[in-house]
């Protein structure tokens, strides 16, 4: 049996630094991320955490951080018990320059087994990514309601 | 054990009616869908078919129109090194989230390990992609598409 990963491609028009930036910098990551700021010096080892409307999310630690190419941190939800009590899991972004483009491919694998995080990110993943490229191609975010999303581990911080 | 399946979501903002226009009419899928038209009448059980400067490229028969929420065709490949694998399906759901749509690309029924398998997990991101940023923008992707077999196993 295959270990459960979840895999989101994407193309933006748009530069690696750009996407970088985006992916590394709160100003940015509240805009398209649902008011959400990542917190991180993005050094090798250092805590990397989100905080959405002044309640930290989700935390970890950075994994690697070679910009404008590989970004990858551990990831561990919080705010829910089951998902507190879970080892954390992995993400990774790979930034690929395709010709006028950037190809992301965003990984977020090693769950623990019987994860109850699995379902979560692979609602809200897609909703992120897609909310990314409309502001660095358009320079507006998507507004999509996060209770349309269903996320049970979120249900607090959006009624909060 | 699973059968493989392929799943995508993608979040556009635009209104169901110019999304459900943009996969069923060949004009504009020929914009963001690199040269590939499609031509039907999108009646249940009638044929559909892509083609690319003239040369046809996938083919099937329409399953589910219920406009402008969900469509699915069958796909058959026309590249000849796909012949051996079974017909697989493509559902389209379009849901109204808020403001925007949320588009979900089921694409099932493949076999294992096999090349249109292989082929539609890396071709419907940059579909999919083109397609949310000519809706949103006005302008597709300009993406280098993988290059599309000469020969043709269509009738």
């Amino acid at each position: 049996m295959p270990r459960p990963e979840f895999i989101y491609v994407t193309y933006i028009e748009t530069t690696p630094e750009k996407l970088w930036e985006a992916l590394t910098s709160s100003d940015f990551t509240k805009r398209y991320w649902w008011d959400t700021r990542v917190v991180s010096d993005w050094k090798v080892g250092s805590p990397f955490s989100l905080v959405l409307n002044g309640r930290t999310t989700d935390v970890g630690e950075v994994l690697e951080a070679e910009r404008p190419r590989r970004l990858s941190y551990t990831f561990r939800h919080i705010l829910n018990e089951a998902a507190r009590n879970e080892r954390p899991s992995r993400v990774t972004f790979v930034l690929e320059p395709h010709g006028k483009l950037v190809k992301l491919t965003l990984t977020h694998e090693d769950f623990a087994e019987d994860s109850v995080v699995i379902d979560g990110i692979s609602k809200g993943w897609p909703a992120i990514m897609s909310s990314l490229k409309s502001l660095l191609e358009s320079g507006e975010a998507l507004v999509i309601p996060l209770d349309a999303l269903f996320i049970d581990e979120l249900e607090e911080a959006y009624r909060s | 054990m699973n059968k493989p399946e392929f799943v995508y979501t993608t979040y556009i903002e635009t209104s169901v009616e110019k999304l459900w226009q943009a996969l069923t009419d060949g004009d504009f899928t020929e914009r963001y869908w690199f040269g590939h038209r499609c031509a039907s009448d999108w009646k249940v059980g009638s044929e559909y078919r892509f083609s690319k400067q003239g040369h046809p490229t996938i083919q099937g028969k329409v399953l589910v129109v219920d406009p402008p929420k969900r469509l699915a065709y069958s796909w058959d490949s026309c590249s000849p090194e796909a012949q051996r694998e079974r017909t697989s399906r493509v559902t389209f759901d379009l849901e109204p989230r808020g403001k925007v749509i949320k588009l979900t690309v089921t694409h099932d029924e493949l076999d294992e390990r096999g090349v249109t398998l292989r082929n539609i997990s890396g071709g419907w991101p940059m579909v999919l992609a083109s397609l949310k940023s000519l809706l949103e923008t006005g302008r597709v992707l300009d993406i280098d598409p993988p290059p599309v077999a000469k020969e043709t196993a269509c009738a």
